[in-house]
């Protein structure tokens, strides 16, 4: 079964935006200062051509590696694929350990174990077991949820905000305008994610220009929410992390009501750990099919073995997280826009015209 | 075929894997979250400067029967001591077993030797804590933060209740108190304007007694023990007013009614002139800044206000319509005036840009700031008008 273009559509709007909102913010806001808003929008826009030329590519009913034998022959195709799928796997480390410190900082109120975040893996190893036409129904429950989470806590947070401290604009210069637009790269990688789905999905008449246009109002929201989350802390918004869960605690009714705004951070928390997961999902499933695609044991072993990597990777790392970012937003941010702009841009080029005999 | 069997039927075992992984992470330790009965729950903390740093008390919670105001609760006072703020939490832990919980503290209240310093060499702390938050409410007080928490409340089993009572929405509402939280003290602290303010807080002795509690610091101070000697009731009209974290001026009663209007914040408030008590309906207050060669700071109070008393016997149609005439609601509006005049000379005598207009400047006028922000205060000029409404 394939993935309906509706459940693309839910996707792009509303389950890729959540991935934003953890450490970004804060980042952005180091890296940017108040003129965070530019770099953020400068990768959306970049994403969503990304995207539309993905979408564009699965007009021809074909997924990647099918385009790639056909094109340059198997073997290249399966080295391809699989350093494509590679990437997916690198590109979900950041987010793994953005969900981590989420879990230990904001669903505790001590330090817990840190092996306490370990189940999340066995969780990820059984969605990666699945095909990625699987996620279809699963968008379908995350999209209404992770819209009323970013509506709920933005609606709670507007009063509070003030957004003249997004003033003046330029003030953070070209420096901190380039900064921010690599810093941040590494969370930029949904055009990957749409052209690891081609052919998972029907191509209907239109929707590249609808999905683009999904994913610039998804894009919107991310910018909302960043202009409120800098309205609200302004200078001290460097040190705000985990932004979607700290900006709409000062809304006025949360001392008489409690904390009803964790019903909307739990619901955009759920979306989170999906869009965490969908990378190594999107990378199994790419591996399985250049791999061994009439296999049906080859997938769940390989879940496996991708989520034990990861967790050991995570416990390797455990104290380490700002050389992490440091190492991704530095000597290893190329990759990003390579695998999720440049590739997505190259599978336009026109097939190679077959002459008679 | 084992093998090919076990694969087949691996995501059902990962499931079963997941189920018992959080079953046994429950059971084991309860998720890895800290029993209750080993925390301490922290409603309050006092911090003080030594000689050697910090002495913090904290107020903990105590579950008891609900014989009184709070409706079970009681508290205990414990002092730690120590270089850095840290250090004080540290020392709690060491001297009681409990682990200190700051998740549920709604109040810091500054001692006011520690206020004369930068608050931010201890608030410092609060900020990095992942576990703490940061709508918390700052205040400081007259002495010392650990003799105030001492005290005993006429009106709660709790001292920091009590004075958390003052800083209600209704008491700021009333133009009487203005509250902050560490966030917004924060975000003035580190933006360009580095100054803010708190509510400075004083304990006034009750009818009945002293005030103090007879156990100071110590990790010793129940509350029912130590009520005997005297109750207290405790002032937060007056606002303290910070430069770059440090203390630098006290404003009066007048003066922060003066700074609600200019604020916006009253409703329902109530203002004293000439003999004449008028209760505020409505309130606008805004402070702009007109940048230009010589900048003005546009300060604008429009408040309706109705007469609820006069100090004197009046005629009963008076009463009946409680009229203000025309010079009435002039005379109130030069009294408002000169209490705005009286706050715009402290601020610029300390240098605290309360109104944040180098903020403002640096928003609209980036070069302007860079050429004239240092000595802003010192060449703007105040823009005072008041409009005064009499609704009868």
């Amino acid at each position: 079964m394939k993935l309906s273009s509706r459940q693309l559509f839910f996707f792009l709007a509303a389950v890729a935006p959540v991935g934003k909102l953890v450490l970004m913010p804060s980042q952005l806001a180091a890296l940017s200062k108040n003129d965070l808003l530019f770099p953020a929008a400068l990768n959306l826009l970049l994403q969503a051509g990304a995207v539309f030329c993905a979408l564009l590519f699965a007009r021809r009913g074909q997924t990647l590696y099918a385009c790639l034998r056909e094109r340059c022959g198997t073997v290249f195709a399966k080295i391809a694929v699989c350093v494509f799928a590679l990437f997916l796997w690198l590109a979900a480390f950041v987010p793994l350990l953005e969900q981590k410190l989420l879990v230990q900082n904001i669903f505790y109120d001590t330090l817990p174990s840190y092996i306490a975040f370990a189940p999340m893996f066995v969780f990820s190893a059984y969605l990666c077991a699945k095909p990625l036409e699987a996620c279809g129904r699963t968008w379908d429950i995350l999209a209404p949820m992770a819209a009323i989470g970013l509506l709920g806590i933005l609606l709670l947070a507007v009063g509070k905000a003030d957004y003249g401290a997004l003033l003046p604009v330029g003030a953070a210069g070209a420096g901190g305008f380039a900064r921010g637009a690599l810093g941040v790269a590494d969370r930029f990688f949904d055009g990957a994610l749409v052209l690891a789905m081609a052919g998972r999905f029907e191509y209907r008449r239109g929707m590249a220009w609808k999905g683009l246009l999904c994913y610039l109002a998804g894009g919107a929201a991310v910018l909302f929410f960043l202009a409120t989350f800098y309205g609200l802390f302004g200078e001290i918004a460097v040190f705000q992390v985990f932004g979607f869960t700290r900006i709409s605690k000062y809304f006025s009714g949360v001392t008489v009501l409690g904390r009803i705004d964790f019903l909307f951070i739990f619901a955009l928390a759920f979306a989170m750990v999906f869009y965490t997961v969908l990378p190594l999902q999107a990378g199994v499933t790419l591996a399985r099919e250049a791999l061994a695609p009439r296999n049906p044991l080859f997938a769940p072993a390989l879940a496996c073995a991708v989520n034990a990597a990861a967790l050991i990777g995570v416990l390797a790392v455990n104290f380490m997280m700002t050389r992490v970012m440091q190492v991704f937003s530095g000597p290893l941010v190329w990759v990003f826009p390579v695998f999720s702009l440049a590739v997505p841009a190259l599978s336009l080029l026109p097939r190679r015209r077959r002459h008679a005999p | 075929m084992r093998l090919k069997r076990f694969f087949r039927t691996l995501p059902a075992k990962l499931w079963i894997l997941l189920a018992a992984a959080v079953v046994f992470a429950f059971f084991s330790n309860d998720f890895g979250l800290v029993d209750i009965q080993k925390t301490a729950v922290i409603l309050a903390v006092g911090l003080d400067k030594t000689a050697t740093g910090y002495a913090l008390s904290a107020e903990v919670a105590v579950p008891k029967g609900s014989d009184r105001t709070t409706g079970g609760t009681s508290s205990v006072l414990i002092e730690g001591e120590g270089e850095t703020v840290a250090a004080c939490v540290s020392e709690l832990y060491e001297k009681t077993g409990w682990v200190p919980k700051l998740i549920f503290c709604d109040l810091i209240v500054l001692g006011e030797e520690t206020a004369r310093q930068n608050v931010f060499d201890c608030l410092d702390y609060f900020l990095r804590s992942e576990y703490f938050s940061d709508s918390c409410l700052l205040a400081v007080c007259e002495g010392r933060a650990a003799d105030l928490l001492a005290t005993t409340s006429e009106i709660d089993d709790t001292s920091s209740l009590a004075i958390e009572k003052l800083f209600s929405d209704a008491s700021e509402k009333s133009g009487a108190v203005m509250k902050t939280t560490l966030r917004e003290f924060a975000r003035s602290y580190y933006g360009v304007s580095a100054s803010g303010y708190m509510p400075y807080v004083r304990a006034e002795q009750g009818a009945d007694g002293s005030g103090a509690r007879t156990e100071q610091g110590g990790q010793n101070g129940g509350q029912d023990t130590a009520s005997a000697d005297g109750k207290t009731i405790y002032d937060a009209a007056q606002t303290a007013l910070f430069q770059e974290g440090v203390m630098t001026a006290l404003l009066s009663e007048r003066e922060t009614f003066a700074f609600s209007l200019l604020n916006g914040n009253v409703y329902a408030g109530t203002l004293t002139v000439d003999g004449m008590t008028l209760s505020v309906l409505k309130n606008r207050g805004s402070v702009t800044l007109v940048p230009g060669e010589a900048p003005v700071a546009r300060m604008k109070i429009d408040i309706k206000v109705r007469l609820q008393n006069r100090s004197e016997s009046a005629s009963a149609n008076d009463v009946a319509l409680g009229r203000l005439t025309a010079e009435d609601e002039a005379r109130i509006g030069e009294a408002l005036a000169e209490r705005v005049g009286d706050l715009w000379r402290i601020c610029q005598n300390t240098g605290c840009d309360l109104f944040l207009l180098r903020q403002a400047l640096y928003r609209t006028a980036l070069s302007a700031y860079d050429r004239s922000a240092s000595d802003l205060l010192a060449v703007v000029r105040p823009d005072i008008r008041v409009d005064v409404m009499g609704v009868w």
